[in-house]
């Protein structure tokens, strides 16, 4: 049995990693989606406890603050997957289309070493919280509550770098 | 020399279309690699963003929004206005620029305006008997009104940038929206007076007011009526904080959009809500790595430096604010607003403070100016939907706009130099 290109193994193993990629990706999006609602009813609950019962969950108002974070971090990370972050588009349009692809690769490899530059020093940071042992509120951990920023830019990283590389067609996704 | 040359590299980055976080990103790291700072302090400025509960007020308003305009409120919006405004001789032009505002405030003035309610106001306005022209300039520039009304995202954003620079002196975001009402109206008369003349030639037959119709329309936005008792109510009259009132919007929309209009399924929750974020992801993150990028300039000085120099050259006032003029409108027709914000905010405020301008009076005239680059070319994003939405060459979008663009610049002109107008 050869493995090669084109072999039922290798079309197998494609469909796995096609079928992990959407899970993946459906993963992300349901985290976005559970974590909005949750923004949304807790800070609505703290509202209504706060004018009738003046009262309050003491660490609603720092639960929903670290998830503006996380809503912020996962959406620029969707807006990863086909170049939705916001930029100056005005030369590319002059440009050829060939002209315009290996322009974009090039600004993709950047913004992948830039992403990936502040994962690495992120991942530091939240390294010596973790030693340091600080919570944010009740038993949740400070670092844990950070540990979207270096996650959030590595997968910006290395959706960039795969932007880069994977021909036109397949960016769609 | 190697600054200037960086600088040079970054702009030109930008240019040849690098996500505009990844060059503040850049311009920090180096800026704290070359001053020896330990270049995790960039997390520990974008973990800051859950320092300020202000922007609470982001993801809410915006996701509210998205839901706002993939229902038929648009519809409704234009019924309704067609309603109150029936009895007037120019009743649509009222219309266009009444509810075009009202929406661009709710929706955070994030583009959706002319995708949601271009396609019902063109064809009415030419139907109507207003010329092709005039109709397409006009419904382009109207989208962009509204940036100065609650709950306007611009607006909040700029004062959480200014709070962030310690003036001296405290900005709440009651007083930015109280500022905006009268520079709007300004706006409004202005556009609505030019439409006048403008059309003054142009058989426009007065179509008699039908109380029934209006009623109906009426009764058909009854649980949208209270949207801006919540928002209005609630900022002006100081009943709850802004981001209390954009949870309070979310979920009211949430369920009426959902539950009672039934116009929204709940299947389609998921793509809404991640379109919302992805917009609220990338303006998160360019003020999260500005917020470090700002720090630094601090650190070195800059904006202190930046007021010594200008001191130096420009002694009026009136000098100072004719060339902010100019560089607002050259920075709106290459930025949008939301990184002209972040990025130029923190440069300008302190030289402007040191000039006497209030910063709430600084705020509405950036983005007084900021709302004209929705409309001037190059990148003039208006012009972009409008060109996609009616499907017609850009160069016709903006020819049909111009006219319009002059008489909003000569509002800017007055709200930049009266300042009669904010207090």
């Amino acid at each position: 049995m050869n493995s090669g290109p084109g072999s039922n193994k290798h079309i197998v193993q494609n469909i796995m990693l096609l079928r992990l990629h959407r899970l993946l990706l459906r993963v992300e999006q349901s985290l976005l989606v559970v974590i909005l609602l949750t923004t949304i009813i807790f800070a609505v609950t703290q509202i209504f406890l706060r004018n009738f019962f003046h009262a309050g969950i003491p660490w609603g108002d720092s639960l929903v603050r670290i998830l503006v974070l996380w809503l912020g971090l996962i959406g620029a990370m969707i807006a990863s997957r086909n170049h939705r972050h916001i930029k100056i588009d005005i030369v590319s349009r002059h440009l050829s289309s060939t002209r315009q692809i290996w322009l974009r690769r090039f600004t993709d490899i950047i913004t992948a070493g830039v992403c990936f530059i502040v994962a690495w020093h992120a991942f530091r940071f939240v390294l010596i919280e973790y030693q340091d042992g600080m919570r944010a509120f009740e038993s949740v951990p400070v670092w844990l509550t950070e540990a979207i920023i270096p996650f959030g830019f590595l997968v910006m990283s290395i959706r960039f770098l795969l932007l880069a590389a994977l021909p036109q067609k397949l960016q769609a996704d | 020399m190697l600054v200037t040359l960086i600088a040079v590299l970054l702009v030109l980055l930008a240019f040849a279309g690098t996500p505009l976080f990844v060059i503040i990103t850049a311009a920090a790291l180096l800026g704290f690699y070359f001053s020896g700072v330990d270049l995790s302090v960039i997390s520990i400025e974008i973990y800051r963003i859950t320092e300020t509960p202000l922007l609470l007020a982001l993801p809410l308003f915006t996701f509210a929004g998205y839901l706002l305009s993939e229902s038929n409120t648009s519809k409704r919006l234009v019924a309704l206005s067609r309603g109150v405004f029936g009895w007037l001789p120019a009743e649509m032009v009222a219309v266009t620029l009444f509810a075009c505002a009202l929406f661009t405030a709710f929706t955070g003035a994030t583009g959706v305006t002319i995708v949601a309610l271009g396609a019902l106001l063109y064809p009415a306005l030419k139907h109507v008997g207003y010329s092709d022209r005039f109709s397409l300039g006009l419904v382009t520039s109207a989208g962009s009104l509204g940036l100065l009304l609650p709950p306007s995202l611009p607006l909040i954003l700029y004062v959480v940038v200014a709070q962030q620079l310690n003036l001296g002196e405290a900005i709440s975001v009651t007083d930015a929206f109280v500022a905006g009402i009268l520079p709007t109206l300004l706006m409004l008369f202005l556009l609505g007076i030019w439409s006048l003349w403008v059309t003054r030639k142009d058989v426009i037959p007065l179509t008699p007011f039908d109380r029934g119709e209006a009623w109906r329309a009426l009764k058909d936005a009854k649980w949208e009526l209270p949207l801006p008792i919540f928002v209005l109510g609630g900022i002006y009259g100081g009943l709850f904080a802004v981001s209390e009132a954009a949870a309070i919007t979310a979920l009211y929309v949430l369920i009426i959009e959902v539950f009672v209009y039934k116009e929204i399924r709940l299947r389609e929750l998921p793509r809404i809500t991640v379109e919302a974020m992805t917009v609220v992801g990338g303006i998160l993150l360019i003020l999260g790595v500005s917020l470090a990028f700002t720090n630094f300039l601090i650190d070195a000085q800059v904006p202190l430096k930046l007021f010594e120099w200008t001191q130096s050259q420009i002694t009026s006032k009136y000098t100072f604010l004719a060339l902010l003029n100019i560089i607002l409108l050259v920075l709106g027709a290459f930025l949008d607003i939301f990184s002209a914000l972040v990025i130029m905010v923190p440069l300008i405020l302190p030289v402007a403070v040191g000039y006497g301008i209030h910063p709430i009076h600084l705020g509405i005239i950036f983005l007084a100016n900021m709302q004209l680059g929705y409309l001037t070319p190059p990148v003039g994003i208006n012009l972009f939907i409008a060109s996609y939405r009616f499907n017609r060459p850009i160069d016709d979008i903006y020819h049909a706009s111009m006219p319009f663009l002059l008489v909003l610049l000569v509002a800017v002109l007055i709200i930049t130099y009266a300042p009669l107008l904010y207090y």
